[in-house]
């Protein structure tokens, strides 16, 4: 028997799923070059010393090999950590902000299933050397005009300031055993043992009673009021500060409407520093996009800038779009001379007609059996 | 995911009665719901709920994927799976804990003893994170059930398998030997259903976290 296995998790496209995922991504250029951002290209595979520098040990998702000279190297589990060692390298004497973005297929070793492929499609932008509401405004409201501007319906971004967790996290009472465990449990989503180790720690009641909280905090700006011990931690409070200030200013772009504060939303990724957001839609059961603040991963690359971003998940985008619109129309050229045939060809094709040439010199009848089972197709015979 | 209900996997077999006890005190539609019907799926239409009926080791699937919105299930289903699917609630019922067992013979065998020996289990993961983290080196025998059978034939020298009166142990001539961790019936919940019909889910949470602390639907 031939051998016709792929590695697990990854696929075949087919002529029409590339149509599909096209017609997005030419959706979604045609919007980040409107807003200003520029396309850039980065290498498949990075060496996992700069991947673990960004992204923290996540070894197990990784897919890793050697070159020749004993070099450890990982193809890219995402993008934002190129980027930033890509501006390090290539943007330190350029005038900032700037702004990138990228089309690029990236590889975890996860378990597949719909929707979960071990190589998928991200198309993401990244806004360099800015900070503050009006940087994080412009992304956000990007994200939300992309989901737009493909066709989801119902959508919603869900947004979060990190710093709210990590703050009360890092508040004096809590050991760094303590820490690691209850970033475990909220990681892994278990919501009752979380709050059965919480209720066994002797820490501040309201400490306690928040952390429990923030993981399934879901709604307007009034949950924030729900999270008491906020006032009583500085960094906390800054940061749900910062956040309320977002919401107000995403009320000013007009996008409202699909914005909810969630406290929940953490990122896997170690990098992220401050907003940071997850979008959705109620058609699929994974998310849609992700993103966010990340103001210190440029200076691990030794340029020290602020940075935002976010990336779409292609594939799942394609999944629950309907496609585009039946074939296009072809003409099918057919005859007994190459050389009238082919001229004929190339004169439909300046006219902007899409043409296939009858390679096998069929006859008249032949070919008109075979247009009459193909709608979209007009014949013509060179004699 | 369909947007106009909220549809709940349920755990046909054990738990299936006490689940279906709580939902009714917690004011859910259950009209028709029982091991002995045959239906996979019972919709309510005016109250917008739907059910789908899985055996539990199948719940945590449905959940994640989206299939269904929420579902009732083991802890020890869902350790054993590591799905990615929030935990919101434990419901208190269908009590059992995971335990090491061997014949009666050893009980006063030392953990450390147990090194390099073999277990048969139904649960691969559990067994295997188990004694990882105590640092011994445990071959696993992964079956399909009555795992009780494998040290009487000699394929194993003890079974990782939960427990809830201990009885099919006794019966077995097994001892529990350490006790891995303690199981109930679990409330999990769709990452993004979470998110998108959060007003349909938190006031069923609610009622349903009343019920349980009140000493639960038991």
């Amino acid at each position: 028997m031939k051998n016709k296995k792929i590695p697990k998790g990854l696929r075949d496209l087919l002529p029409e799923e590339v149509n599909k995922k096209r017609a997005i991504e030419e959706k979604l250029r045609k919007l980040f070059v409107s807003y200003g951002y520029k396309e850039v290209i980065t290498p498949t595979f990075e060496y996992l010393e700069v991947i673990e520098t960004g992204a923290g040990n996540i070894r197990e998702e990784l897919f890793l090999f050697m070159d020749r000279e004993g070099g450890i190297l990982s193809l890219r589990p995402e993008m934002t950590v190129s980027i930033a060692r890509f501006a390090a390298t290539h943007l330190e004497d350029e005038e900032f902000p700037q702004r990138l973005y990228y089309n690029a297929n990236v590889f975890r070793h996860v378990q597949p299933q719909l929707a979960r492929y071990r190589e998928f499609w991200q198309m993401g932008i990244e806004l360099l050397g800015a900070s503050g509401v009006w940087a994080d405004s412009e992304v956000i409201s990007l994200a939300v005009r992309a989901l737009r501007e493909i066709g989801i319906r119902d959508f919603k971004v869900s947004i979060n300031q990190i710093g709210i967790f990590n703050s009360l996290l890092n508040d004096g009472k809590l050991s760094d055993e303590h820490k690691e465990r209850i970033r475990y449990l909220i990681e892994s989503k278990d919501l009752v043992e979380l709050s059965r180790y919480l209720e066994s720690l002797e820490i501040d009641d309201e400490l306690k009673e928040t952390l429990a909280k923030m993981p399934v905090l879901h709604g307007g700006v009034e949950i924030l009021d729900k999270l008491s011990y906020l006032n009583k931690n500085k960094g906390a409070y800054a940061a749900a500060q910062d956040l309320l200030h977002i919401y107000e200013a995403l009320k000013a772009c007009g996008i409202i409407e699909h914005i909810v504060i969630d406290t929940g939303i953490l990122r896997g990724l170690d990098y992220y520093t401050g907003i940071v957001f997850e979008g959705y839609s109620p058609d699929l059961g994974y998310g849609l996009l992700g993103g966010g603040r990340y103001d210190n991963l440029l200076g691990k690359f030794g340029l020290d800038r602020p940075a935002t971003g976010f990336a779409l998940g292609v594939d799942r985008l394609a999944l629950i779009l309907d496609g585009e619109r039946g074939e296009e129309e072809f003409y099918l050229v057919g005859g007994s001379e190459l050389g009238k045939v082919m001229q004929k060809c190339e004169e439909l094709r300046a006219k902007g007609y899409i043409v296939e040439m009858d390679v096998d010199k069929r006859s008249p009848e032949e070919l008109r059996k075979m247009v009459e089972t193909r709608g979209n197709c007009r014949l013509l015979y060179i004699d | 995911m369909n947007q106009d209900y909220l549809t709940i996997a349920l755990s046909k077999g054990t738990l299936l009665k006490p689940t279906v006890k709580l939902l009714k005190e917690a004011g859910m539609p259950i009209t028709g719901i029982d091991e002995e019907s045959r239906a996979m799926v019972f919709t309510f239409e005016e109250e917008g709920i739907k059910y789908i009926m899985c055996r539990p080791t199948d719940v945590p699937t449905y959940v994640e994927q989206g299939a269904a919105d929420l579902g009732i299930v083991g802890k020890d289903v869902i350790v054993e799976q590591g799905k990615d699917v929030y935990e919101l609630l434990d419901l208190e019922y269908g009590y059992c804990r995971f335990v090491v067992a061997v014949p009666k013979e050893k009980e006063n065998i030392k953990l450390k003893e147990l090194n390099y020996k073999r277990a048969a289990t139904k649960f691969p993961v559990v067994a295997e994170n188990f004694f990882r983290s105590r640092g011994l080196q445990v071959e696993i025998i992964k079956l399909h059930g009555n795992v009780e059978l494998a040290p009487i034939m000699g394929i194993a020298d003890m079974i990782v398998d939960i427990v809830s009166t201990g009885r099919t142990l006794k019966e077995n001539n097994l001892v529990e030997l350490v006790k891995i961790m303690d199981s109930t019936t679990r409330l999990i919940c769709n990452r993004v259903s979470y998110r998108t019909k959060h007003e349909k889910i938190q006031p069923l949470l609610k009622v349903l976290k009343d019920i349980t602390k009140k000493g639960g639907s038991n």
